[in-house]
């Protein structure tokens, strides 16, 4: 099972040239340092599609905390009902989950983010 | 209702889209003219309009907003919004441009209105946000090579619980362990209006959630059988659907309700004025008027079919529905029609207009010039003789 952190860069084995144009075509970003990154332009379901093919195996997305930056994914009870291609990028991880109250850092740290 | 209550007030307060909220606030922020302009593309409910009201309340621009399947032509979007891409004002300041639903300008209706959007995006002055539902549509294909895409997805489940969670405590809600929760935010599927709506249905019935979440059949008898019109609205409140899916329903119970024909009139008459508020809805974006839909069913249908009628599982007959959409197909195309002529929208022509024109085509010199005006084949001739007749 290949684990694609959305948002954060990952690697890939050396990929075919239409499989590299199909995933730029599809809104990855490239860098030849750190390698792919999902974007908020990025067709998700498609981009999943060719990185299944060209790995061959499995791909699962792990969403990000908006708060702490951490894998959002570990130990979530939606995990199985939530579709990662379908929904935004971003998440809430154990610690800063809805249980702890977390809508007010949740505000905070979209103000801070929208403030650059 | 607590959809209205708990709208967010700032970009910071909504719930989900965080890239794309940063990515969209920074576009504004560093726009300048020559500069791609932006389209927003994700499915209703995802908060691509509120976004770009609360980013112009919040960055002090004026906003100069038009919901693009209302106006298609070439020469009305020039009309509406040319200006205001071509000008600053005296001070150098900027207008946000807001072109809504721009999947309404494309296909068969499409008069020039992508054509006129494209090259405006080129030459404008000011920022110019687009947004559409339909991502896999050819011309917005087509659009979004000219722009920035942004894509909106409903949030996660944990971010709906989240915001669930701050709305049951402000409304001192108990929500326990939370299981009962959990079964509305994947119930909602990401739609954070309707898990908000299945929250305070929770509360308006008092007890569970299980124990106020009836079918839909259970919700449309209650609203028949309600004594007064609180009851009424409490039923209404119960009904998982979508409110466009509760007009039609209560129409086709109505219809099938067996009332006198005097008290049939009425009831429809109802109906039609909570569709005519869906309408101004979808043409305006103006969510805010559903407050007035539940009100108006429960005060003014609900006395008229109390106790006479009953949920109906079954479709209307297909000759009935076939005549339905003959005539609503025939009041589409006039009000397009007479818009065009009228200098008008056709949504206004349909509400406004048409009910004066078709009580004076009972004159027969006045329809046959309408019908020379407005270029109509023989087919209307019997269509406006029914319409007059009534």
């Amino acid at each position: 099972m290949k684990k694609v952190l959305v948002g954060g860069w990952f690697t890939l084995p050396r990929l075919s040239r239409e499989d590299f144009s199909l995933l730029m075509r599809q809104g990855v970003k490239y860098d030849r340092e750190m390698g792919f990154r999902i974007e908020p332009e990025t067709d998700l379901e498609s981009a999943v599609r060719t990185i299944r093919s060209a790995v061959g195996e499995e791909v699962s997305l792990v969403l990000r905390c908006f708060v702490c930056g951490r894998d959002a994914c570990d130990g979530c009870p939606y995990l199985e009902t939530c579709d990662r291609t379908k929904v935004s990028s971003m998440c809430l991880c154990g610690e800063h989950s809805p249980e702890t109250d977390a809508y007010p850092l949740y505000v905070k740290a979209a103000s801070e983010s929208l403030a650059g | 209702m607590w959809v209205e209550k708990y709208r967010p007030r700032t970009m910071a307060e909504m719930v989900g889209n965080e890239e794309a909220r940063i990515a969209v606030s920074l576009w504004l922020r560093d726009w300048k003219p020559g500069k791609k302009a932006m389209l927003l593309v994700g499915p209703p409910g995802t908060g691509k309009t509120t976004l770009v009201g609360l980013l112009a309340k919040e960055s002090g621009t004026s906003m100069v907003d038009l919901n693009a399947s209302d106006v298609r032509t070439k020469e009305r979007l020039e009309r509406r919004i040319g200006e205001a891409m071509r000008t600053v004002d005296l001070f150098g300041g900027r207008s946000l441009v807001f072109l809504d639903e721009v999947d309404g300008l494309l296909g068969r209706s499409d008069y020039g209105g992508v054509e006129f959007i494209k090259d405006a995006v080129k030459a404008t002055k000011n920022p110019i946000i687009m947004a559409a539902n339909d991502q896999d549509a050819d011309e917005i294909r087509k659009l979004a090579s000219s722009c920035v895409t942004v894509r909106f997805r409903p949030p996660p489940p944990r971010e709906v619980e989240m915001y669930l969670r701050r709305i049951a405590a402000a409304e001192g809600r108990e929500v326990g362990g939370g299981e009962e929760l959990r079964s509305i935010v994947t119930r909602s599927g990401g739609d954070l209006r309707h898990a908000v709506n299945l929250l305070q249905s929770g509360g308006t019935a008092g007890s569970s959630f299980k124990e106020v979440s009836p079918s839909v059949s259970q919700g449309i008898n209650a609203f028949f059988d309600a004594p007064d019109a609180a009851s009424a609205l409490a039923a209404l409140r119960t009904l998982h659907l979508s409110p466009v899916e509760k007009v039609r329903l209560l129409h086709t119970c109505v219809l099938k309700a067996g009332l006198p024909p005097a008290d049939l009139a009425a009831a429809l008459e109802v109906v039609s004025r909570a569709d005519l508020i869906m309408g101004e809805i979808g043409a305006t974006n103006e969510w805010r008027m559903l407050r007035y839909l539940d009100g108006l069913l429960a005060n003014e249908l609900a006395p008229i079919v109390r106790g006479r009628g009953k949920y109906v599982s079954e479709d209307l007959p297909f000759p009935l529905l076939l005549r339905i959409w003959n005539d609503s197909k025939k009041v589409r195309e006039l009000s397009a029609r007479y818009a065009a002529h009228a200098s008008t929208s056709a949504a206004s022509a349909r509400s406004q207009d048409l009910p004066f024109l078709f009580a004076l085509c009972a004159s027969a010199p006045f329809r046959e010039s309408l019908e020379r005006a407005l270029d109509l084949d023989e087919t209307y001739e019997k269509f406006l003789v029914k319409e007059a007749g009534r």
